[in-house]
């Protein structure tokens, strides 16, 4: 035969994908280009300020439709009974779920020393802090009665009543409660030194005083950084358990209802790989237009975007894989309630849900089998956001079709949102996005910090004096 | 005697001091004491005897919503009459109450009801005195009297038994006047016309119990066909006589929700009853018949066959076609031959409610009369006309002819409008009266509260003033209330009425009036040869009646017993032609004929036959226009009067008798089914607001059903079930399970288990735990329940449920203002639901057999409830009788509950309902003086669902608490079963076998709705009873 095996590629060529320090960040020398180009991205531009005016407007629009909506009452919203669940439940899933790719990136993968984490981390660690933050409005905006929350949290009261401690509600509170101290933590902690060096360069003497507060007396010494490392890799550890925790209790909301799609044991590790994903997602969406308004690119750099790329590959695979067992399940339940069930969601009534979950979260990330693709930021951005909405209709396809067409033919129903659902989904974008450009203004949005560590040691002092850090 | 022991000295003396400090204090007292401005917590400012605040006082009288006379019990709070029950002395309704009579209450309370006199000047209305109406009223009279025009006068009053129609007749009679019309539009003129001939009573007592067949020739005796309840009463009871039960077959064109209730429904044409009777009574060939009515020629002779062996039967018609005559007189004729009367037809104990009531075709000549001018005065009382007589009788031109027109009315509506005075009248519940129900027996009417306006007077009190304002009347009416007169003619007098008070029924009888001559009227076309593609079958809703009802948010808010549709008017086709023309359920179509057309949704129905459409009357009162800055919470009484009828039947549905001729029968009734009619799609299309889901259930089992010879030969018995995994060791009592622990799945749910003493169960008197040692359970026996729905009304009524479904009550920002709408969203809020399955194939053709079952819905009250465990706050959680309690007020609105529930009987309060001066508001007033003190209105943002009617769980057990005694079994009931005109629903302790529930329980049809779930369910089925026709089972 006349085929022959194509020559090994010239090793200029090669595209190494796992992080290594020398070739990883060719484009940075020195310690103070790293503090330079960085504290750069904090110089407030017009474009920002429009992008934050845009998000505060969209957060008042929401906060204004959930006055009237507790005004009025949830009527305002296109409930429709026995679809007790609609908009608002899907939105809080979806945002506890972006919530997890950041302690994932920050966490589980400097357990496992991914080099490609460093670039995106801090990111993705804010972008949890706010999407949790953001998670957290939602079981209380669908409340019938939200002045009454309080009720479900266990305060010292004379009537000795408390919340019940079999509800997966009241586990939900508890989970998120606690996701969101240790995540908040976690980014504090690992922006520590980054203050300290912020506080070291800033001239007005109020965010200097600020700066100085938040390194809480950083003096860069080895036992503070034998310290820190250690306080920093137990956070890492304390965190990881979280990561499938939360979302298994989210889960837990569906699992211990016994309604036909939602009374089923795979729920917990098919809502944590939903929610890496769609977290994944969601770094996408935003660390790839900020690695070019922040001319970042040789920080966050191709190959970490294919090494993430990659993960989101896997991870979407484990999410397809999931779906297909739920369907089996629906199939081999033997029950007519589940059966028929399974049928309405693929077939009838929300065929449209469910496809687009399956076109957005299992056929279109298969293109990233093609490392071309995968190094290809227009692509992944719109891939994520493909993901985006996937996931967000995954939550959707979980809450409404089950609701619509359980064991009582006779309360068969459907659901239609109203302007009202809209709007406050929207608010919530508007909420988290402020949040996030606030951040990203005031803190360096990359770890300066470990950046360092990756220089290789024989560039450290190339520019002589070289950064303190 | 302390003249000198008191000391003399300066200063305050003690006892002046004391004296001073007493005085002051009083007066201190006194002011504190008075409010700045007085507000009337109760209605009573000197409480009459025997009324104790918050404790109920119960007044027997009679209800007037139809012209059967029930009798009722109104339970009345602090001078509110709040609740209406079935009088369990009453011949009629033996306790029992339908939806219809319910909403007395509602037009009792009614927002719309006219408060004040009025008159018209200068075509707008004007409030009056009532001094100032009487004189007009009397001026008038004495102008007709003196021209001796007085003699064209007409009197319309709304049909009722009793001394009204022969007062209204002296006092006509006083004033050179024409005896009244006794109207009520829905009454079966052919039927009674026959009966006279054939028995000579105009209604006899049908006994279904006898009966071994029963064939209703369209006659829908269990809505609206004679007297429904006690219809239902004996049709219930008859058929859960297993062995000796009655099969039953319905003829006619649409199936009804009788029609659903008999086993076998034969689809024949419109008019072509009459030759399948004549074919049964062999007076013409089946296969004539057959060839005639559309019908397989061997179903019919499989029916003569069967009609020959049953003996007795019972045979019924009411098909209301142009032959209705000759029909009923067939049918009357078969009953004969076949010796029924006397066994199931009886005329020796008529029904004398009927009596009286005039033909149609009497109130067309009248109109015809009013149109020739020579009507110089005209009366209404409590009868529309101008809404339910057809528009191609012109009824409303003829009465403008008539130069003075005079309403008594509580309500506004089509004719009140046309009036010139208007008098308010007094609600039944708020007046004196009697009636003689059934013969020998007479039923009492007293008022069950003072009346709810000030300015209103009742018509009997009105027309004696007026008669004492006349010289030569007022010699004939000494009296000073109508209540006078009434007690005066009583038998015994005043005293005799006074003794009837309490049970609301005596024996006696009044003289009842003979029914005239049938008029000769012009022959309705025939049937064929009008122009059309469909028949035109035009009905009486079986709620709303001729459209008395639309005014009703409860009757607008309950689905139709058939089609479940609310709030609207619908056209009936079935699937197979909508399928040809391209129309789906929602499609707006346009029905046409010669004299107009309408337009609604079509609803896509099984039960009509394919050449055939059906529209219900009811809806579709003359929208008026609203009044500017109308606001449906608060209006004005007189200015702001909501023309038409009222807020609630506002622009909901159309009146299918615009669509027909006026043609009477040869019985002087008004035919219903009388032109064939075009149907065109517009291509407009909406939801029909309506509660059903799937009217299939999927073979879930949720309304399961046995046939009769499998129940006798206890076929059912043997089919024991395997037990399901995770299923306890050891059989429950239904509906037992470990109340507080609900998720134990050992000895500890077992009602008596005594494990060494450890282990005492949940009910043991001896437990530790000092649980209950009660177990509320309910039983619905699906072979009595028939749809009717009245228990639905009764769950409103008793737990101050919201109807939603009124145009304004969605929200306020960019809402869809559509009547319905609420409803649309499946927010409806009736805790107890009927629904309606169709059994059959899926995409049955006409002419295959289907069956309509009916299955009422309810919380279940689990013994081991999902929503419990999910509730974060413990807002619902298990009482320790069994109950799944509800807490409003520790209520945050997760509807997780709900959620979790199989059953999905739970309802939220989507908006303010309970909320004042909110727009979804409810209740306006003075509908809230209705609402049931015992339970809470609930607020915006809380779930609610059936709690069992704790409130009277409790009441009971605090009266035997007080009584010092136990419950005793079957001491109380719930709304629901109270008011079940089948007797379908028994509740009870099931911990505590005397109770009767215990042993419905126990019976071998009884099954729980999803026990796969192990939800252990308090509320028991038991199957439907099926009667297959011998033909069938004999082929099979």
């Amino acid at each position: 035969m006349a085929t022959t095996a194509a020559p090994f590629p010239p090793a200029a060529d090669l595209r190494p994908n796992v992080a290594s320090a020398d070739v990883h960040f060719p484009a940075i020398k020195t310690y103070e280009q790293v503090d330079n180009e960085v504290i750069n991205t904090m110089r407030p531009t017009l474009g920002w300020f429009v992008l934050l005016g845009l998000a505060i407007l969209c957060m008042l629009v929401g906060a204004a439709t959930w006055t009237y909506q507790i005004y009025e009452g949830l009527g305002a919203a296109g409930y429709h009974p026995p679809v007790m669940w609609g908009v608002y439940i899907v939105s809080f899933v979806f945002w506890v779920g972006i919530g997890h790719a950041g302690t994932l990136i920050s966490a589980i993968l400097y357990l496992f020393r991914a080099g490609f984490r460093t670039s995106i981390y801090r990111v993705s660690e804010a972008m949890t802090v706010f999407a949790v933050m953001t998670a957290g409005l939602f079981p209380i905006l669908h409340l019938g009665r939200p002045w009454k929350f309080f009720y479900l949290i266990p305060y010292p009261n004379w009537r000795l009543i408390w919340p019940n401690p079999k509800s997966p509600l009241v586990w939900d509170v508890f989970a998120i409660l606690t996701y969101l101290t240790v995540s908040a933590t976690f980014l504090f902690v690992g922006l520590i030194p980054d203050f300290a060096i912020m506080r070291d360069r800033e001239k007005n003497p109020i965010r200097k005083q600020l700066f100085a507060t938040l390194a809480m007396g950083w003096r860069n010494s080895d036992k503070e950084w034998r310290h820190f490392a250690r306080a920093y890799l137990f956070l890492a550890a304390f965190a990881t358990p979280l990561v499938l925790s939360v979302h298994s209790v989210v889960s837990f909301d569906f699992a211990m209802a016994n309604m036909p799609g939602w009374h089923e044991t795979i729920f917990p590790p098919y809502f944590v790989a939903g929610a890496i994903y769609s977290g994944l997602g969601m770094v996408f969406t935003i660390v790839i237009p900020m690695r070019k308004f922040f001319k970042l690119e040789h920080y966050i750099t191709l190959n970490d975007l294919d090494a993430a790329a990659k993960m989101c590959l896997f991870v979407s695979m484990v999410v397809g894989l999931a779906y297909l067992t739920e369907f089996q399940m629906g199939w081999l339940a033997g029950t007519s309630f589940e059966q028929e069930y399974w049928w309405n969601r693929a077939f009838g009534q929300w065929w449209w849900a469910e496809w687009i979950i399956l076109v957005c979260n299992c056929l279109l990330p298969l293109s990233l089998f093609s490392q071309k693709l995968r190094r290809n930021p227009s692509w992944l951005f719109t891939l994520s956001i493909f993901i985006n909405i996937g996931m967000w209709f995954e939550r959707f396809v979980i809450i409404v079709p089950t609701l619509s067409h359980e064991f009582e033919p006779w309360q068969w129903s459907t659901y239609a949102p109203t302007w009202v659902d809209y709007a406050i989904l929207l608010g919530s974008f508007g909420w988290f996005f402020m949040w996030f450009l606030l951040f990203i203004k005031q803190m360096p949005v990359m770890a300066m910090s470990e950046f360092k560590e990756l220089i290789p040691a024989r560039m450290k002092h190339a520019a002589g004096e070289g950064g303190a850090h | 005697m302390s003249k000198s022991t008191e000391p003399k000295g300066k200063g305050v003396k003690r006892r002046d001091f004391l004296k001073i400090l007493g005085v002051s204090g009083a007066a201190v007292g006194a002011a504190g004491c008075s409010p700045e401005s007085a507000g009337k917590l109760i209605p009573y400012l000197v409480s009459p005897d025997q009324t104790v605040p918050g404790v109920s006082t119960y007044y027997a009288t009679t209800c007037r919503e139809c012209a059967a006379s029930c009798g009722v019990i109104a339970e009345t709070r602090d001078g509110r009459t709040m609740k209406l029950e079935g009088n369990p002395d009453h011949p009629l309704n033996r306790g029992a109450i339908c939806a219809r009579g319910q909403s007395a209450l509602q037009q009792l309370y009614n927002p719309d009801r006219l408060r004040a006199p009025m008159i018209k000047k200068g075509g707008a209305w004007q409030s009056a005195s009532w001094d100032e109406a009487l004189a007009l009223v009397s001026q008038k009279l004495g102008e007709a009297k003196s021209r001796n025009a007085a003699g064209g006068a007409v009197f319309l009053n709304q049909h009722e038994s009793g001394s009204f129609p022969a007062f209204a007749d002296q006092w006509l009679a006083a004033f050179g006047m024409k005896p009244h019309l006794s109207v009520d539009f829905e009454a079966d003129q052919a039927a009674m016309e026959a009966n006279r001939r054939a028995y000579g009573v105009s209604w006899p007592r049908l006994d279904f119990s006898q009966a071994r067949l029963v064939v209703s020739f369209g006659a829908d005796f269990l809505e609206g066909w004679g007297a429904s309840v006690p219809h239902q009463l004996d049709y219930a009871d008859a058929r859960t006589n297993f062995e000796n039960a009655p099969r039953s077959v319905y003829i006619g064109p649409r199936r009804t929700l009788t029609g659903m209730n008999c086993d076998q429904w034969i689809p024949c044409k419109p008019g072509s009853e009459l030759i399948v009777a004549q074919a049964l009574a062999g007076k013409a060939s089946v296969a004539q018949a057959a060839s005639a009515s559309g019908v397989g020629a061997d179903v019919l002779g499989a029916l003569a066959r069967e009609l020959a062996a049953a003996k007795p039967s019972l045979l019924l018609a009411g098909a209301r076609t142009a032959n209705a005559l000759d029909l009923a007189l067939a049918v009357a004729d078969l009953n004969k031959t076949l010796g029924n009367v006397g066994k199931t037809v009886l005329p020796a104990e008529p029904l004398t409610a009927f009596e009286g009531i005039a033909r149609y075709s009497e109130l067309a000549d009248a109109v015809e009369r009013m149109r020739g001018g020579s009507v110089p005065v005209a009366f209404v009382r409590g009868t529309n006309p101008a809404y339910y007589l057809p528009a191609s009788l012109k009824f409303a031109d003829a009465f403008a002819k008539v130069p003075f027109k005079v309403a008594f009315a509580t309500q506004p509506d089509e004719t009140v409008e046309a009036c010139d005075v208007v008098l308010p009248d007094l609600h039944s519940l708020e007046s004196w009266g009697d009636a003689m129900p059934v013969k020998g027996t007479l039923a009492l009417q007293q008022p069950a509260m003072d009346p709810v306006f000030g300015g209103t007077r009742g018509a009997g009190d009105v027309m004696l003033a007026l008669a004492q304002k006349d010289p030569s009347a007022a010699a004939k009416f000494p009296q000073n209330s109508y209540r006078e007169w009434v007690m005066a003619r009583f038998p015994g007098g005043p005293a005799g009425f006074a003794s009837g008070l309490a049970k609301g029924v005596m024996p006696g009888t009044l003289p009842v009036p003979a029914a005239p001559a049938p008029l000769a009227m012009t022959a309705p076309p025939v049937l064929e040869s009008t122009a059309g593609d469909f028949y035109l079958i035009t009905y009486p809703h079986a709620l709303l009646g001729d459209g008395r009802g639309a005014n009703k948010p409860w009757l607008q808010e309950l689905p139709d017993p058939v089609a479940k549709i609310v709030w609207s008017s619908w056209v009936e086709m079935h699937p197979e032609t909508a399928t040809k023309m391209g129309i789906e359920r929602g499609d707006i179509v346009e029905v046409k004929t010669a004299h107009g057309a309408i337009r609604a949704p079509a609803y896509l129905y099984l039960g009509v036959r394919p050449d055939t459409i059906a529209i219900p009357l009811g809806q579709g009162h003359r929208a008026a226009a609203p009044i500017p800055a109308w606001d449906p919470l608060h209006q004005d009484p007189v200015k702001n009067v909501q023309w038409g009828y009222g807020r609630y039947a506002r622009g909901v549905g159309v009146n299918p008798l615009d669509l027909v001729p006026a043609a009477a029968d040869a019985a002087g009734g008004f035919v219903w089914t009388v032109t064939k009619a075009t149907v065109a799609k517009t291509g407009d299309r909406e939801t029909i607001p309506s509660t059903e889901g799937s009217a299939r259930q999927h073979g879930r089992g949720i309304a399961q059903a046995i046939t009769i010879t499998d129940l006798l030969s206890g076929k059912g018995n043997e089919v024991k079930e395997a037990p399901l995994p995770g299923d306890a060791s050891h059989e429950y009592l239904p509906g037992l399970r470990a109340p507080v622990a609900a998720d134990a799945q050992g000895d500890i749910g077992a009602p008596t288990a005594a494990d060494s003493g450890t282990h005492l169960g949940m009910y043991d008197p001896k437990n530790p735990l000092g649980m209950a040692r009660r177990r509320w359970a309910m039983t619905v026996d699906l072979a009595r329940c028939t749809g009717c729905s009245a228990c639905v009304t009764a769950c409103y009524a008793e737990n101050n449920i919201p109807t939603v479904g009124a145009a304004w009550q969605n929200a306020t920002v960019y809402a869809v203002e559509k009547t319905g709408y609420n409803v649309v969203r499946g927010r409806e809020m009736n805790w107890i639901r009927i629904e309606r399955y169709f059994e059959g194939a899926p995409d049955a053709k006409f002419g295959e057999e289907w069956e309509g079952r009916v299955v009422p819905m309810m919380c279940q009250q689990c013994g081991n409830a999902p929503c419990e465990p999910v509730c974060p706050v413990f807002a619902t959680y298990h009482s320790p009788d069994g109950l799944n309690v509800q807490v409003y007020n520790r209520c945050v609105g997760t509807r997780y509950c709900s959620n979790n529930c199989p059953y999905k009987v739970r309802y939220f309060n989507w908006f303010g309902y309970g909320e004042k001066d909110r727009r979804q508001y409810a209740f306006p007033e003075p509908l809230n003086w209705q609402l049931n003190p015992d339970v809470t209105v609930r607020g915006k943002g809380v779930m609610e669902k059936c709690t069992f009617c704790v409130q009277r769980i409790r009441e009971a057990e605090n009266r035997a608490k007080l009584e010092h005694r136990e419950l005793i079994p079957d001491e109380f009931t719930t709304a629901c079963a109270a008011s079940c005109p089948s007797r379908a629903i028994t509740f009870g302790d099931a911990a505590d076998e005397r109770w009767s529930v215990n042993k419905l329980i126990e019976d071998r049809r009884a099954y729980t709705v999803f026990k796969e779930i192990n939800t252990y369910p308090a509320v028991v089925y038991l199957k439907k009873v099926n009667h297959p026709s011998p033909a069938a089972a004999g082929n099979a």
